[in-house]
């Protein structure tokens, strides 16, 4: 610790140089933060995941008679099947997306740790035009408990013949990692009920929940098969499959991510190490007199060292907060309704961050630290 | 002036070779931001790409009134031959309009690696290659009005198992053999194409889901929307399909795009700092020999220009080797986001764009130490060790 003055005072010989590296820093961890922060959102999506539940939804698209929900329930293994549907549309301007989530009675069953309490849920049943409104989408429209929000649907019709939506909030409910924007949940009969004749009866999926998790994938092919040749085939994902980002598309976005914030880590290096040379090598003669006055071999190289990480650190330190700050403001940024998922700063993102700073340090310092442990003290004193 | 900017470049250029690592720092900060950038860019990029071939100004798709995506489409059946009637239509040689009755639908099926995915289905209508001259059989045949078969893209035979010839695909009323492969050039090669009609009875879909049509000529745009905007038994909005894939094409590459150029400028705003430590040093380093140039008469400002042209040249050097690797990497590959499927692409115009983000870069980081070179008094300078 008594050294710390000392490897200050080397680092800021040259302020410019130690500030633009330490920003320098702070921004391919500020990268790391957001792209490690995304797989930590995606990670944890995907261990909030339930392995007793399964989503069961029309095999080539459309919606799905409400009644196949009994007939879902009475398979042997399923414990309980709820259904949601949703109406899609915009608050006054196309552009204002949302997403109305209509939930039937027995959501709150299959769907427990959703973070709403059964008074809330009573209260959609109560008020049917009602939505529960999560913190983020009342911030993002302006809502508070008692507002009416009309939401204009061009692809789902009303008995009326309009297709503008009324909802009245009757909570603001917290968030949810799964719902990286936000969420609205709506009651299902009121929107059932209140559409074409044509359209009635009928929702959007069915929420699967089994008594025994290791039957999951089996009770979930056994939906399909049960359903092959009824008027409406179904086709079935279990909630682990359907949460897990790299079977969603074609692309691994995890690796994506990872190989990014690797290219921000390797620039860095570069950097770090390329300073740390330089400045040792201006100061060698100085590194000779310590070496003189009997520092050790491996006190010299510690100081080299604590010279690299301290601003590797410090940068990794700000980098993940600038990220944190950014996760907190950008999804009022973002275009509503993309359902984009937002970063999320969990522990092991700051444990591997400093890691990689670390190790970044500790590469940096490698070679700089070759060189003073093999110098010659009265070469490099001589000055030559 | 111009010889004195060349020749104090020429000067530091051939000293590069001394300050090869430092200089490698601006190297490879670029390299790292235009090659990550541009890998994350080529899926934005392909998949707009893919859309934009869809369209054609010569057809306009007539779509539900508001919606923004085929699927939340439908036209009621018995408003098809409303439509087909509407004046602006191109007609074949025996005087039928070209009008395609799309039906979409997704449909589950087995990717290479054994996991589920969907694509889309897509009806046909009889006049459906009259609307659409660009599907284009490639093995096997068409399918044939009113019978169970499908044709299959090459997009989707590279995607998904079992889409060979003589491969069967599962509908409700058994299994639908795939007779022929076709290819597009755009997003419809990424999907399964059958008859409308009898795959609107077979899945018992209540309604159509679009209507495609064939435009007399580019102009009659308007008066068969006119027509159709006007029929108070139709609520529905005609555009001119070009537009229409450009819409949805720049719509479902936004998120992707948002998030490359928000990486891109993040690892820009790091290389930029990266690129000034460099600079500065690169000044610091050679005081005297600037001062001494200064000594013999040059100008402050080549001795400036000097020093941005030399930060230009490392970064467009950067980002020329980032956009390479990007290119090698994924320029052409095949990929499936969602159920739609497209070549990933690294385009000229994407590469020039991480040129000019390089030299963005190269300007505001040369820009500092430059001002600081051209500014140091001589005297002092020449006096500093």
């Amino acid at each position: 610790m008594k050294y710390l003055p000392l490897v200050w005072a080397s680092i800021m010989r040259k302020p410019t140089r130690a500030i633009l590296t330490l920003l320098s820093v702070m921004l391919a961890f500020t990268l790391f933060g957001l792209t490690i922060g995304m797989n930590a959102t995606f990670a944890k999506v995907q261990a909030d995941a339930r392995d007793d539940r399964i989503f069961a939804f029309a095999r080539f698209g459309g919606a799905v008679p409400i009644a196949l929900e009994r007939q879902i329930e009475s398979m042997p293994g399923v414990e309980k099947v709820a259904s949601s549907s949703f109406v899609g549309g915009y608050i006054q301007e196309p552009k204002n997306r949302v997403f109305v989530n209509v939930m039937d009675e027995n959501i709150p069953k299959v769907l427990p740790e959703y973070p709403i309490t059964p008074q809330q849920w009573q209260l959609i049943r109560d008020t049917r035009q009602g939505i529960l409104v999560s913190k983020m989408q009342a911030d993002r429209w302006h809502l508070k408990v008692g507002d009416t929000v009309t939401i204009v649907s061009p692809a789902t019709k009303k008995l009326d013949g309009t297709n503008s939506w009324i909802f009245k909030v009757v909570a603001v409910t917290p968030d949810m990692s799964i719902f990286g924007q936000g969420y609205m949940f709506g009651n299902y009969d009121y929107m059932d009920k209140a559409r074409l004749l044509s359209d009635q009866g009928k929702t959007g999926q069915f929420r699967v929940k089994v008594s025994d998790p290791s039957k999951t994938a089996e009770i979930a092919e056994r939906i399909v098969s049960n359903f092959a040749n009824s008027s409406t085939p179904l086709e079935s994902i279990t909630e682990k499959v359907a949460f897990d980002v790299s079977t969603g598309t074609g692309m691994d976005i995890a690796s994506v991510d990872r190989e990014v914030a690797l290219a921000g880590m390797f620039m860095v290096l570069f950097l770090t190490a390329n300073g740390l040379a330089q400045a040792v090598r201006e100061r060698f003669a100085e590194f000779a007199t310590l070496k003189t006055i009997g520092f050790s071999d491996n006190g010299v190289v510690a100081l080299v060292f604590a010279e690299a990480a301290i601003p590797c650190l410090l940068g990794a330190g700000l980098g993940i907060g600038l990220a944190a700050i950014i996760s907190h403001v950008m999804p009022k940024f973002l275009p509503p309704g993309q359902g984009l998922p937002i970063p999320t700063m969990s522990v092991m993102v700051f444990v591997w961050a400093f890691i990689c700073a670390g190790v970044v340090a500790l590469i940096s310092a490698g070679l700089p630290a070759l060189r003073l442990k093999q110098m010659d003290i009265a070469t490099a004193l001589s000055g030559r | 002036m111009l010889r004195q900017i060349w020749i104090v470049s020429a000067l530091n250029f051939k000293s590069l070779r001394s300050r090869f690592w430092q200089s490698m720092v601006i190297v490879v900060g670029l390299a790292a931001t235009v090659g990550v950038m541009l890998s994350m860019l080529s899926v934005s990029a392909g998949m707009r790409q893919a859309y934009y071939a869809s369209g054609d100004p010569n057809r306009a798709i007539v779509v539900t009134k508001g919606v923004e995506q085929e699927p939340q489409s439908s036209i009621a059946r018995a408003q098809a031959p409303l439509i087909a009637v509407a004046p602006g239509i191109a007609k074949d040689k025996d005087g039928k309009p070209l009008v395609d009755r799309t039906l979409m639908t997704s449909v589950p099926l087995l990717r290479k690696d054994g996991s589920k995915g969907f694509t889309t289905m897509r009806g046909l209508s009889d006049k459906g290659l009259g609307v659409r001259p660009e599907i284009k059989i490639v093995q096997g045949r068409m399918f044939q009005a009113g019978k169970r078969e499908l044709i299959a893209g090459v997009g989707a035979q590279t995607m998904f198992r079992h889409m060979q010839l003589g491969d069967k695909v599962i509908l409700p009323d058994g299994e639908w053999p795939i007779v022929g492969i076709y290819a597009t050039g755009d997003q419809l090669e990424g999907q399964l194409l059958g008859d409308t009609e009898t795959l609107i009875t077979t899945l018992k879909k209540p309604a159509y889901t679009t209507m495609l049509v064939r435009l007399a000529s580019p102009g009659s745009l308007d008066t068969f929307k006119k027509a159709m905007t006007t029929n108070p038994a139709l609520s529905v909005d005609v555009v001119r399909h070009s537009d229409w894939y450009k819409r949805v094409g720049d719509q479902n590459a936004f998120g992707l795009a948002l998030l490359g150029y928000v990486v891109g400028t993040v690892m820009a705003i790091g290389a930029l700092f990266g690129c000034l430590n460099t600079m500065y040093s690169a000044v610091s380093n050679r005081g005297r020999e600037i001062a001494t140039l200064r000594a013999l008469g040059y100008d402050a400002f080549p001795v400036a220009v000097s020093v941005i042209l030399e930060a230009m040249l490392l970064s467009v050097a950067g980002a020329l080797i980032g956009a390479g690797i990007a290119w090698a990497m994924y320029d052409g590959k095949l990929d499936l986001f969602g159920n739609v499927i497209f070549h990933l692409s690294v385009s000229p115009h994407q590469i020039e764009l991480g040129v000019i983000w390089a030299a963005a870069v190269a300007l505001l980081g040369g820009l500092f130490p430059s001002i600081r070179a051209a500014r140091r008094p001589v005297v002092e300078a020449l006096r500093a060790t």
